[in-house]
């Protein structure tokens, strides 16, 4: 618990500056009623449990963001904004003329904050979060949809509100105050003297081209795509596979687990019995799925 | 550094965690109201006092009450003073009855902290002694409706991770040496090469062979197709679709979304067992 105060970046709860609010959206009120889709929209949890989504902006992207309830708006990173060319207004905001979060919501000329806000920052500065975050999905855009949370499952389920959300207003300062501002430097400090936590670099699997029968005690080759590497390195349909790389394989699981960790390129070697004879064979895998 | 951004591997636990069989459980609806700030506030009852009122907040990875709950609710007694402390930071202690309206939990993670922002908004908009944030919102189903200004929520099952374990861990690796690639296959065989693409700054994915005779043949997928989306999931690197393959089961079928001679179009996939 040394690094305690760290907490503070990871709260997600952001303010939007008294001058900042927006004077044409302070009504509530209800739009034309919008066919009832429900959207399933695809989120990760971050390295440090915070809900991701991506989005890409006039096209461009994806890219990443934290939904915030704690936070009022939409928040899009400064260099985000400069890199597709929007403009902040005189208080601050842009309008991001096409944005759309994965799994089909589209937005048209969404409002949003071209700003850092600390927790992002500092986020990345260290790189807790276990990928690069470009801003925070908040209030103004939440507040259109139904939105259901369920951890157990791989997607999020947002279903279009007839609701036009009130536009927040401002409190204090930017989005943390001086208070807050402070921690930023604090963050940055820390990152200089700990280093900033790398990225995952991720590479798609081998390929192999073999289908497999599925049972609980044995595995067998069902078919065996022509022209593919195992078909180039001589397995046939029927071939039952008894070993992988030497360990004793006892269903496709077995083999698929033997198989996680194969990069286009590597091979394998897989020992299969064939009429009666068992025969060790060398598949170089390539690439594919 | 666009691979890198979108190296999205799937964190999302989802050990065995099909709802309690059994009968189901009766949501529990929870009122909340809506800050000028555009906040969600809800009455929680800590250790039975209270009713505080407290932010409600999707994006905090963290519960947090200030010094004055934790006082009267009797949470100090556990929590162990950090050597480093900035806003009367306590550190965390497990509330043993944490109730949201009328849900109460057992045992949730919460900080001890006299949070800035909560300061500020309390000055403005009156008194909030904290958040309710993933340790609590995660064990359940939730939804979240603005226009009736509302929460329900029905136990799913998920037991959220330690949050402080992940961001210390996640602290530790800072500036360690490079993680070793991983790997990430596809749940099924789908029969095909595919190729990255670099555009001016983005990049796409496209098929460059198909094998006769396998499940992308099958559903119609040709050579020089630019795959957009695998069930909704977009496709725009190697990693995310490789990333996409992975969650589509073998043996289901999966929406895939592609673009042939600047048309979209959408054909539907089943991955069969294979490598």
């Amino acid at each position: 618990m040394r690094f305690s105060w760290l907490w503070l970046s990871l709260t997600g709860l952001l303010l939007v500056g008294p001058l900042f609010g927006e004077e044409s959206l302070k009504k509530e009120g209800t739009s034309k009623k919008t066919e009832a889709t429900v959207y399933e929209v695809p989120y990760r949890l971050t390295d440090v449990k915070h809900v991701l989504i991506r989005a890409k902006i006039n096209g461009k992207g994806p890219f990443n963001f934290i939904l915030d309830t704690g936070a009022p708006a939409l928040f899009v990173s400064t260099a985000v904004c400069k890199k597709l060319g929007i403009e902040p207004d005189k208080k601050g905001w842009g309008t991001f003329d096409k944005f759309e979060i994965e799994g089909g919501v589209v937005l048209s000329k969404a409002r949003g904050r071209i700003e850092d806000p600390f927790q992002i920052e500092g986020m990345n500065s260290m790189g807790l979060a276990g990928a690069e975050l470009h801003g925070v999905v908040g209030y103004n855009i939440l507040a259109r949809y139904r939105l259901e949370f369920d951890f157990t499952q791989d997607k999020m389920k947002w279903t279009p509100l007839d609701f036009v959300p009130k536009g927040p207003e401002g409190m204090s300062g930017r989005s943390g105050g001086p208070e807050t501002d402070a921690m930023v430097g604090l963050l940055k400090l820390m990152a200089a003297f700990i280093g900033k936590k790398p990225m995952p670099i991720v590479t798609p699997r081998g390929f192999l081209g073999i289908e497999l029968t599925d049972s609980e005690k044995s595995v067998a080759i069902k078919s065996v795509l022509a022209e593919g590497p195992a078909a180039k390195a001589g397995l046939q349909a029927g071939d039952e596979v008894t070993q992988v790389n030497g360990k004793v394989i006892k269903n496709a699981r077995d083999l698929r687990k033997q198989a996680a960790e194969l990069k286009p390129g590597q091979s394998i070697k897989v020992t299969v019995r064939r009429d009666a004879e068992s025969r060790e064979i060398t598949v170089k895998s390539g690439e594919g799925l | 550094m666009k691979k890198i951004l979108s190296s999205l591997t799937l964190v999302v636990i989802f050990a065995g965690l099909a709802q309690g069989e059994g009968k189901p459980v009766k949501p529990v609806t929870v009122p909340f109201e809506l800050l000028r700030s555009g906040h969600m506030a809800v009455q929680v009852k800590i250790n039975g006092k209270g009713p505080y009122r407290v932010i409600f907040d999707t994006g905090a990875p963290i519960s947090l009450l200030n010094n004055k709950v934790a006082k009267e609710a009797g949470l100090l007694k556990d929590a162990e003073k950090p050597l480093f402390s900035l806003f009367g930071t306590m550190g965390q202690v497990s509330v043993k009855s944490f109730q949201v309206g009328d849900l109460k939990a057992e045992d949730v993670n919460t900080i001890i902290m006299d949070h800035p922002t909560i300061e500020a908004i309390s000055r403005v908009l009156g008194p909030v002694q904290g958040i309710v944030g993933f340790p609590f919102f995660a064990r359940y189903k939730m939804t979240l409706d603005y226009q009736a200004k509302e929460l329900t929520f029905v136990p799913n099952g998920f037991e959220p991770p330690d949050v402080l374990q992940a961001l210390m861990s996640s602290i530790m690796m800072s500036g360690g040496a490079k993680p070793a690639a991983k790997v990430i296959g596809p749940a099924g065989q789908w029969g095909m090469t595919v190729r990255e693409e670099a555009g001016e700054d983005e990049t796409t994915v496209k098929v460059t062979k198909v094998y006769a005779k396998g499940p992308a043949a099958g559903a119609g997928i040709k050579e020089g197709d630019r795959i957009l989306t695998i069930g909704g999931r977009w496709t725009d690197s190697l990693a995310d679709l490789y990333t996409a393959a992975g969650l589509a089961k073998r043996g289901e079928l999966v929406k895939v979304a592609i673009q042939r001679d600047g048309k979209e179009m959408e054909v539907s996939l089943k991955p069969i067992s294979g490598l």
